[in-house]
């Protein structure tokens, strides 16, 4: 049996046009060693939700620069739920204010990285937390 | 991973899903249950798609999807991408081409191909099974993209696209072996780009397989996978493609073949990780392997003495 590669999905809910940031972390955890799978820009919640169970992915990071990461954030986890797949890692990078972080954390956000995040952190702490790979 | 099956057979994708996964990390439990989708499976049609990288595979593997889908049929799309050598990791990205996809039911599956030759991931064959299990019936393989030695693609696939662009290079690249004779349907994709119709007259120059009456004649199309002009006139070649290989007795002999050379490929795969595992723990293999490194041996004669070494018995 060979050891499971770490499965990323990287996602754009919402409206908001700006991907380069994702594109760059997607980059830096696919020279990390993982697998790395982005959706492309203005994905809704329900498309992010199927894209995740088909691939079945270990994280899935949403990369939100709208200002609209707690309610994005409640819903994809709702929705998670409704579809069993509760289970996989959810992080969130972007443009998030450091108020805003326990809230999230409360919802069941796992890893909160704003804009300057060292690629090395977000790295370690997907494999860190990982605990099912 | 009996109820794994069950569930399958009912159409759960997220039990599907997991179990792609686990053929994926080679689990033994998942061939298990892999034979055990095998009886539900033989009826897709299975369609491979293959070009060389940018020509827009993705994007047409998305459009014929699309259009599969609103004529009634049930989809699913494997679409393989490299593995990085340096750090194993990958980036697929093919699945962010293939618009409007998700709306539509499609099930989409990315793979790394983790280094394994013949165009498709080695969990391609038992993901195209889970698929068939979970009712699909319509198949699409996108291939890692270099089109001249896809054979993995050729196995599994009833019908394969080559996808061409306008600068393909010239008629030398035509004359190699792989590119033109594995296509059945050749498609000059970016159609509205300066050389696509050149390209379209040499292709159909060097494509013409020698034609003997009721052989199967290489259509060489035009499209624009952005826009989608020409995906209708594509849909219909790929259809009498099917039929062609259905009436001709070709879906059936090729069906045969499929699962002896599926056979021989999981052994030889298997044979070798076990040796590899030996390997780890021989002394002499060792030893030679520095010896070929430092340069005090070369690497023929350091075979011949590990292969001595082994036996030939007890694999």
């Amino acid at each position: 049996m060979k050891a499971k590669a770490i499965k990323v999905l990287i996602a754009k809910p919402g409206l908001d046009g700006h991907d380069r940031g994702a594109k760059v972390v997607a980059h830096a955890l696919m020279e990390a060693g993982m697998e790395v799978i982005y959706t492309g820009l203005h994905k809704t919640v329900d498309d992010i939700i199927r894209i995740a169970l088909q691939e079945d992915v270990d994280v899935v990071g949403l990369s939100i620069m709208s200002g609209a990461h707690v309610p994005i954030a409640r819903k994809y986890m709702q929705k998670a739920r409704d579809a069993g797949i509760d289970d996989k890692m959810v992080v969130i990078g972007g443009v998030i204010p450091a108020k805003d972080i326990p809230q999230l954390k409360k919802i069941g956000i796992s890893g909160v990285f704003p804009g300057g995040t060292p690629f090395l952190d977000i790295v370690r702490f997907i494999r860190d937390n990982l605990t099912h790979a | 991973m009996t109820s794994l099956v069950e569930k399958i057979l009912n159409g759960d994708e997220k039990s599907a899903a997991r179990l792609i996964s686990k053929v994926e990390e080679e689990n033994s439990g998942a061939y298990t249950a892999l034979s055990r989708l095998l009886p539900h499976t033989g009826k897709a049609n299975v369609l491979g798609i293959t070009g060389p990288p940018g020509a827009g595979k993705s994007t047409l593997a998305g459009r014929l999807a699309v259009a599969f889908a609103d004529s009634g049929r049930n989809v699913g799309v494997i679409a393989t991408d490299p593995t990085s050598i340096h750090t194993r990791g990958a980036f697929l990205g093919d699945r962010l081409r293939m618009k409007n996809a998700e709306k539509k039911k499609i099930f989409i599956r990315s793979m790394a191909h983790r280094g394994y030759p013949g165009g498709l991931a080695k969990a391609a064959a038992g993901a195209m099974y889970v698929l068939e299990g979970l009712g699909k019936d319509v198949i699409i393989f996108e291939s890692v993209g270099a089109g001249q030695s896809e054979k993995g693609l050729f196995l599994l696939c009833d019908t394969i696209i080559t996808v061409f662009t306008g600068d393909y290079g010239d008629e030398i690249q035509l004359l190699k072996a792989g590119l033109t004779e594995i296509g059945d349907i050749l498609v000059v994709n970016k159609a509205d780009k300066p050389g696509a119709e050149e390209a379209k007259k040499d292709l159909e120059a060097f494509s013409s397989r020698v034609n003997t009456p009721g052989d199967w004649h290489v259509p060489v199309l035009l499209t624009r996978a952005d826009s989608g002009e020409g995906i209708e006139v594509l849909t219909d070649a790929i259809k009498r493609h099917w039929r062609f290989v259905a009436e001709s007795g070709k879906k059936e002999q090729k069906k045969k073949e499929k699962l002896g050379l599926l056979f021989i490929a999981l052994l030889k795969e298997e044979f070798w990780q076990r040796t590899q595992k030996r390997l780890k723990k021989n002394r002499l293999f060792k030893d030679v392997l520095s010896d070929v490194r430092s340069g005090k041996t070369d690497p023929y004669s350091a075979m011949q003495k590990v292969l001595d070494s082994l036996g030939t018995t007890n694999i």
